[in-house]
């Protein structure tokens, strides 16, 4: 094995455990409270289980009028 | 209130009424929630299958293990397309992204995928010994260097980022599958796909950076549903997406390991 594939490794090594290490922690403010994030939620329709183009779509609920 | 004392006691009885707005919320707001430590959990949980499959894959070459890698990658594919769904250019989501089947999709990708890159990473090592590890190693640096720059704010994906992101990697797939077209006619790939010489290196180094800003985009996924309470299922799906990323990365990076080893 050569230096340059153990140097690598141990670099590898180091990095693989900074990116499970760190992938728990919350960002920091200066990223999450932006006004310009992507909106994930209009792409991917996790609120309710239902594909984009469903949750679009009229409901079938009856429309009950109230005076 | 409306007039409909039944109704608003009872609430309205009957299948059509079950899939109102606000039966879903009361539906999501019991769920129990996702967690940025169950995405690593779920993370680390999908690169182990990996691994292991292709630990398998090393181990077992052959003509066999060539239709099981083959077929891996295939269903790693069907699987990938039932949860992120596939967008075409102009034309729109021709399959929709289901994220709820990510839990049952994402084991099937990381085992299918593990068969594939076991098979090249073994070919890889047998020209070039050594080469795996650096491969592995890079893919891990860089994906914790851009963690690290996610998590700090000094990369601070928006609108205009997305576009670029999902336009160069929509461009990159175009590509490939017509080399994969040109391939099946021909019989040869396209040149600047294979070339050792500078424009096929420039061109790897483009590919592994568009392939590192999924990357970010794979962080922000998983940030943002976590802040927003996002279903447990999401925690599948944000690990299936990054693992789906690491993986690409890890495989372009070899091929420019690989070129730069063959100048």
């Amino acid at each position: 094995m050569s230096y340059l594939t153990i140097v690598t490794g141990l670099l590898g090594l180091i990095s693989a455990f900074v990116f499970f290490y760190f992938l728990k922690f919350k960002a920091s403010t200066k990223q999450t409270q932006r006004k310009d994030r992507i909106r994930w939620s209009k792409y991917i329709p996790y609120k309710n289980e239902t594909p984009v183009g469903d949750s679009e779509k009229e409901s079938d609920d009856a429309k009950f009028k109230d005076n | 209130m409306s007039k409909h004392h039944a109704l608003d006691r009872f609430g309205r009885s009957g299948n059509p009424v079950i899939r109102s707005a606000a039966f879903q919320e009361r539906v999501s707001g019991n769920e129990e929630k996702m967690s940025l430590e169950g995405a690593v959990n779920k993370t680390g949980i999908l690169l182990f299958l990996t691994v292991m499959a292709a630990a398998v894959s090393w181990n077992y070459q052959g003509p066999l293990m060539t239709l099981v890698s083959s077929l891996g990658m295939f269903v790693a594919f069907v699987s990938g397309i039932m949860t992120f769904g596939f967008y075409f250019f102009f034309v729109g989501w021709l399959v929709e992204p289901r994220p709820h089947n990510a839990p049952r999709a994402a084991p099937v990708y990381a085992i299918g995928m593990g068969f594939f890159i076991g098979l090249i990473s073994q070919q890889a090592e047998s020209l070039y010994p050594g080469i795996v590890i650096q491969a592995v190693s890079l893919t891990f640096f860089v994906a914790a260097s851009l963690l690290l720059a996610y998590k700090t704010g000094v990369i601070k994906p928006n609108q205009n980022f997305l576009l670029m992101v999902f336009a160069a990697t929509m461009g990159i797939f175009l590509t490939y599958l017509a080399n994969l077209i040109y391939f099946a006619v021909t019989g040869n790939n396209f040149f600047v796909l294979t070339d050792n010489g500078i424009v096929g290196i420039v061109i790897s180094l483009f590919i592994i950076g568009i392939a590192a800003l999924n990357l970010v985009l794979d962080f922000d996924i998983i940030e943002q549903a976590d802040e927003q309470g996002a279903p447990k299922y999401m925690e599948w799906f944000g690990a299936m997406a990054l693992v789906a990323t690491l993986i690409w990365l890890y495989i372009e990076i070899l091929r420019l390991l690989m070129k730069l080893r063959g100048r």
